[in-house]
């Protein structure tokens, strides 16, 4: 079995800037994702706090970030990474596909994250159905009808301009209140047709044949009402995709991946980057750093071992 | 091959064999990465016919197929459709697909 110098598990901005530096490094690097390269951000319509490229597609960004990696040689594949074993010098990345096995130096982890769910009753039923976690992909059906948008963060926010130009009506269902970007918070309130519910819980959702409304509560009044839609999207938050590395002892409490300022994890050799970490601003921005970081230390690690 | 259509274009086609349409839009990002797994399946399997369908200038087509969201991929054997795949998917899913029309 050849071995790599770095597996990369996961190809959004994190795992990619990290491949880019990597390779011109002169490292045998090896990028792997479960689904296409890019991460979350080809879920976003406009990237607009990137430095020096203004507003951009998120997936226009990916693909300029993933043919950037080609330009290089970097070699990508498809594949889900079961587990990573630490045996010291090096690790063995063990893949779903195939039974494939990868011999490595050095792991970077950078599988980011996934969106959390409310976990109501009903979510379930109409999860796909009329639930949804991805305006861009889902919100065409919408046109003319009813949505209700659930959370209160910048990517809440974002998706709702980005509905509120399509639907009939939108209310967006926030626990606590809106804690976006002002200026985001401003462009959405100013919308005709987007309504604004704070301090409320969701507490189910309901429909016969199809998803009918959310039936939701005052968090102060302890009223509960029922808000009648077509669609309901979800942006609560995110969930870290980290399970296949649990066994490596190196998880916080919440599933994230705490690393030193090399973006060193607990284990020598095994490093992570991006949206896995733990950490509190998690943008396209800070990801490229990391990976940036992340191959560089992985680098010296290597170098390390050879003397 | 990869070729662009429209529902007047698809319902003038020889429906014999194995194709993929993929819905798809101009402004969804998971369309552009499903664009860019089914360029690497094209590469491998130059002889399946995969025609990607605008989602919002074919609404004919669309409700023909109650395409709901996009990407969908719908997987046709001799016209009929035999399997879907909605939302971008791992390329062996949609390669375990293909098989299914192809066997």
């Amino acid at each position: 079995m050849e071995t790599y110098d770095i597996v990369i598990i996961g190809a959004g901005p994190a795992g990619m800037t990290a491949a880019i530096y990597a390779v011109r490094a002169n490292m045998k690097t090896l990028l792997l994702d479960k689904l296409s390269p890019g991460g979350q951000i080809i879920n976003t319509e406009s990237i607009e706090n990137y430095t020096g490229v203004g507003a951009v597609n998120g997936a226009e960004l990916a693909m300029k970030m993933f043919e950037h990696t080609q330009e290089l040689g970097v070699v990508f594949d498809y594949k889900t990474v079961l587990s990573v074993e630490d045996q010291g010098t090096l690790k063995v990345v063990r893949c779903e596909e195939d039974d494939a096995v990868y011999s490595t130096r050095t792991v970077l982890i950078a599988t980011g994250a996934s969106p959390r769910r409310l976990g109501v009753p009903g979510e379930d039923n109409w999860a796909g159905a009329g639930l949804s976690w991805c305006a861009i992909c889902d919100g065409a059906q919408y046109k003319g009808k009813d949505v209700v948008v659930i959370g209160g963060g910048n990517s809440a926010v974002e998706e709702s301009l980005y509905l509120a130009g399509i639907v009939n009506k939108l209310t967006l269902v926030v626990r606590s209140r809106l804690s976006a970007d002002n200026c985001v918070c401003d462009k959405l309130r100013a919308m005709p047709n987007v309504s604004i519910y704070g301090r409320t819980d969701v507490l189910s959702f309901i429909g016969q044949s199809r998803l009918e409304g959310v039936r939701v509560r005052d968090a102060e009044s302890g009223e509960e009402r029922i808000i009648a839609c077509d669609g309901v999207f979800e942006y609560i938050g995110l969930e870290p995709v980290s399970a296949p590395f649990a066994s490596l002892g190196i998880l916080d409490a919440r599933g994230c991946i705490p690393v030193n300022e090399d973006m060193k994890t607990a284990v020598d050799g095994i490093y992570a980057a991006g949206d896995i970490t733990a950490k509190k601003l998690r943008q396209v921005i800070t990801a490229c750093s990391d990976g940036a970081i992340a191959a560089n230390a992985a680098s010296k690690y290597i170098e390390s071992l050879c003397k | 091959m990869i070729a662009e259509i429209t529902t007047a274009a698809f319902d003038a086609l020889d429906k014999k064999g194995a194709c993929v349409l993929e819905f798809y839009s101009k402004t969804c990002g998971p369309c552009k990465m499903l664009a860019f797994v089914l360029k690497d399946i094209a590469k491998a399997q130059p002889d399946l016919p995969i025609y990607t369908v605008d989602f919002n200038e074919n609404p004919e087509l669309k409700e023909r197929f109650a395409v709901k969201g996009f990407p969908t991929l719908l997987f046709l054997k001799d016209g009929a459709e035999k399997s879907r795949l909605e939302g971008l998917k791992q390329k062996p899913a949609v390669l375990k697909e293909i098989e299914g029309i192809t066997a």
